[in-house]
């Protein structure tokens, strides 16, 4: 079969012109062959990814891949000396998607760009690990999951905390029984950002292919601001983007429930009036019948503070009342507060008692680890796509009662569509700008 | 910065208490008040064992701090404290300059957006104005870096991975003392964190440039001689790099070291190799080479837990040639040792956060 042209791969469609590629990937790697690693997106968290990966033995990074060339350096640089091999700079993710021997795309773009670079690298035989909050609206996460399983490809999403022997132990202790009933868990998220100035767009960059950024999204002016954080076309938002970690925590600790019933929504931008479009303050409350997960979010409260570096990876834990990111589980017999981020846990009797306490670690490494071994065994990694779409569905669900007017929407597990609420359906997915769609059929 | 014939002594006075006097001599011909020397002075009263940095406000004469002329020099220290000894024997001095360039207070373009636009303290102004301060005219040389790592001894400061000959060159000897591989003196300090780089600068009684310095330093003021003269426009105020507009290699000229070896430089090229692609006002390397840590912090709140960012601006040896240019800058966390960052020291009063 004569190998497809840049041009003819850019006429045909997307999920077709690169099943191809699938078809000519290289079988599954040996026990002692390196993986070979393209990542996507050199921001903070990319270029973090890329060292860590870098500094394994077992991973190779090929490609760095970024739409904006003067991130390379960066990034380049850390990887280079972690494995002192250079690295492949490309500004086009596809030149990674052709290459045969790239087994792993790294995917820690902007949200925007998680679906369609998910499902995009799956096509071509890679696996992948996705930032969170890992789909940009609703219908794409249910597109990246058949992308998954159709390709046979692992996916994981970056959602660490799940991999973290601690919060193993915490499941543990909830399915003993000892806290009795768990009716309602409470999810918090409470941070602390600047309001955005206001900055003139301005002309795009010389090194930065802006239209390649901007992808599936609008193209919308250039600003050199990172106000798109909070803009609809490019974000989930900045509480559901750090909220997620919680939110899959609480889900993981209870034993991975799906989605819930019904979501009502309180809040909207109340403090940082800066023309911004996400909220500033969120409550929602996910009704799963007999368990109730409350959301608490918000970016105006400085007295709540994340577990600081010094907590993280110690015998130690946060200041509870006062902890930014704790989940609060109540059962009927007991309660417990746990900690992301290495926080560790502590559980309560009827009493009020402490009766048992569990120091944590941060989890990249072990999150990591599981992805490569799941490269090898082929099986489902812990934070699978399915996990990445049933958490990340709360994140939306929240926001689209939240754009209805915080209106309280029921949810049919079977549709996955909202069935007391046109309106609250048209944001179930975007519009997607050309040729950056996702096909109906991936 | 060649300091050469340095004298101490100590007087006593009829009644004011002993003074010192050091004395020295600077003959570089190229010192003016735009382009002059920062000298200070170190010394040690128990034959060179621990060093202290002279304070600049007990000292008098015409040979500390900003020196704008050659030629031999007085610095006279009264009695306080710190500056008088019981026993002179003990008694070492140190006297170092670095070339500074001076960038008078006036009005300038700033258009990247300090600390990525995130930091709630900074204002955003499209002419924002600075007062009078002096940039080191080059990066921080592996040289001094060295000199500095003797004379603070403790290992404090140093990493392994500065013995890389490529890209520093500063290896620990078995005595912990620290020698400078042959021909790389005067290449810049690599793998040195932003607390390295503070600490080194407090050693030398300097402070790393904030974000606005940096780029009025790179592109020059509206009025290069400044606001209170204004007899001097700058031809292009608004320019994207040191030199201009014109892109690092354009028309097969290479004005700054980046990416790739077309440039005839695989890694980082000794201080001031481009000096003739300089600012308006004679600071060198801006673009390219190593890539500078400044006092900027990048407030990430988004991320919290990872806050602490620091900017670091002007492209590297390794960075594509528009990352060279006088507003793009990256974040990096303040412990990152990294050989394609180095830094600069100012001069200047207190910044304005």
């Amino acid at each position: 079969m004569r190998p497809l042209n840049r041009r003819e791969f850019m006429k045909g469609s997307i999920g077709a012109a690169v099943t191809f590629a699938a078809f000519s990937q290289t079988a599954v790697r040996g026990a002692n062959e390196k993986v070979i690693v393209g990542v996507m997106g050199l921001g903070g968290r990319g270029t973090q990814l890329a060292e860590k990966f870098a500094q394994r033995s077992d991973v190779e990074i090929a490609y760095l891949c970024d739409a904006d060339t003067r991130r390379f350096a960066r990034a380049r640089e850390a990887v280079e000396e972690a494995q002192n091999k250079r690295v492949k700079l490309v500004q086009d993710f596809r030149k990674i998607l052709d290459d045969g021997s790239v087994d792993v795309v790294i995917n820690a773009t902007p949200d925007h760009w998680h679906g369609l670079g998910t499902i995009m690298a799956c096509q071509a035989g890679k696996d992948v690990y996705v930032e969170k909050p890992m789909a940009h609206n609703i219908w794409e996460g249910g597109k990246m999951i058949e992308a998954a399983r159709k390709y046979k490809r692992v996916v994981q999403v970056g959602m660490q905390s799940r991999s973290a022997p601690y919060t193993k132990k915490a499941k543990e202790y909830i399915e003993s029984g000892k806290m009795g009933d768990i009716h309602v868990v409470r999810v918090f998220n409470m941070m602390q950002h600047p309001k955005q100035k206001e900055v003139a767009d301005q002309p795009v960059p010389e090194g930065f292919d802006y239209d390649m950024w901007c992808g599936p999204a609008p193209k919308l002016p250039y600003n050199p601001s990172r106000r798109w954080l909070n803009q609809w076309e490019y974000s989930c938002g900045p509480i559901p983007g750090d909220a997620v970690h919680q939110l899959d925590l609480a889900r993981y600790l209870l034993n991975d429930i799906p989605c819930p019933k019904a979501v009502s929504h309180a809040g909207g931008v109340c403090s940082l009036k800066d023309r911004r479009e996400t909220p500033d303050t969120q409550l929602a409350l996910f009704d799963y019948g007999e368990l109730t997960l409350m959301l608490e979010a918000a970016l105006w409260t400085p007295y709540m503070k994340k577990t600081s570096a010094d907590i993280r990876d110690s015998d130690r834990f946060p200041n509870w009342p006062f902890s930014s990111t704790k989940v609060e589980i109540l059962g009927t017999e007991g309660f417990m507060y746990f900690g992301r981020h290495g926080g560790g846990w502590q559980a309560y009797d009827a009493q009020g008692e402490l009766v048992r306490s569990e120091y944590g670690r941060q989890a990249d490494k072990e999150h990591q680890d599981n992805f490569i071994e799941c490269i090898r065994t082929r099986k489902k990694a812990n934070a699978d796509v399915e996990v990445g779409y049933q958490t990340v569905l709360l994140c939306h669900m929240a926001n689209i009662s939240y754009r209805v007017g915080n209106q309280r929407l029921e949810f049919d597990p079977q549709t996955q569509t909202f069935t007391n609420c046109d309106q609250a359906n048209k944001y179930l997915k975007r519009e997607y700008r050309a040729p950056w769609i996702v096909p109906e059929t991936v | 910065m060649e300091i050469s014939g340095v004298t101490f002594r100590q007087e006593s006075t009829e009644l004011a208490g002993p003074k010192i006097i050091i004395e020295y001599d600077v003959n570089d011909p190229n010192l003016s008040g735009t382009s002059p020397a920062y000298v200070f002075v170190r010394y040690s009263r128990d034959s060179g064992k621990t060093w202290r940095l002279v304070p600049m406000d007990c000292l008098q004469g015409n040979g500390f701090d900003i020196v704008e002329r050659p030629g031999h020099k007085q610095i006279i220290g009264w009695g306080t404290e710190q500056t008088s000894f019981a026993d002179v024997n003990q008694v070492k001095v140190r006297v170092r300059g670095v070339a500074m360039a001076r960038v008078p207070a006036g009005k300038f373009f700033m258009k990247s957006l300090p600390g990525g636009g995130r930091d709630d303290s900074k204002e955003i102004t499209p002419e924002p104005d600075l007062g009078l301060f002096y940039m080191a005219r080059c990066e921080t040389t592996v040289s001094m870096y060295a000199e500095y790592l003797n004379e603070v001894g403790g290992g404090a400061g140093w990493n392994p991975r500065m013995a890389n000959i490529d890209r520093c060159g500063i290896v620990q000897n078995d005595d912990h003392t620290y020698s400078v591989e042959a021909g790389r003196g005067e290449y810049p300090i690599t793998y040195v964190s932003w607390y390295d780089a503070t600490n080194f600068l407090q050693w030398c009684g300097l402070r790393l440039p904030t974000e606005a310095e940096w780029e009025k330093a790179l592109r020059g003021g509206i009025h290069l001689d400044g606001d209170e003269t204004k007899k001097k426009p700058n031809p292009k105020p608004e320019r994207r790099y040191p030199w201009g507009d014109e892109s690092p290699n354009e028309g097969g000229v290479f004005r700054c070291n980046y990416d790739g070896e077309e440039d005839g430089l695989a890694y980082t090229a000794p201080v001031g190799s481009f000096s003739k692609f300089a600012s308006p006002y004679g600071v060198c390397d801006l673009a390219g080479n190593v890539a500078e840590w400044t006092l900027d912090w990048y407030s990430t709140s988004y991320h919290a837990g990872l806050d602490g960012f620091r900017m670091v601006r002007g492209g590297s040896w390794m960075a594509v040639p528009a990352a060279c240019d006088a507003i793009t800058g990256a974040t990096q966390l303040p412990l990152k040792e990294s050989s394609i960052m180095g830094f600069r020291g100012v001069r200047g009063p207190r910044p304005l956060h």
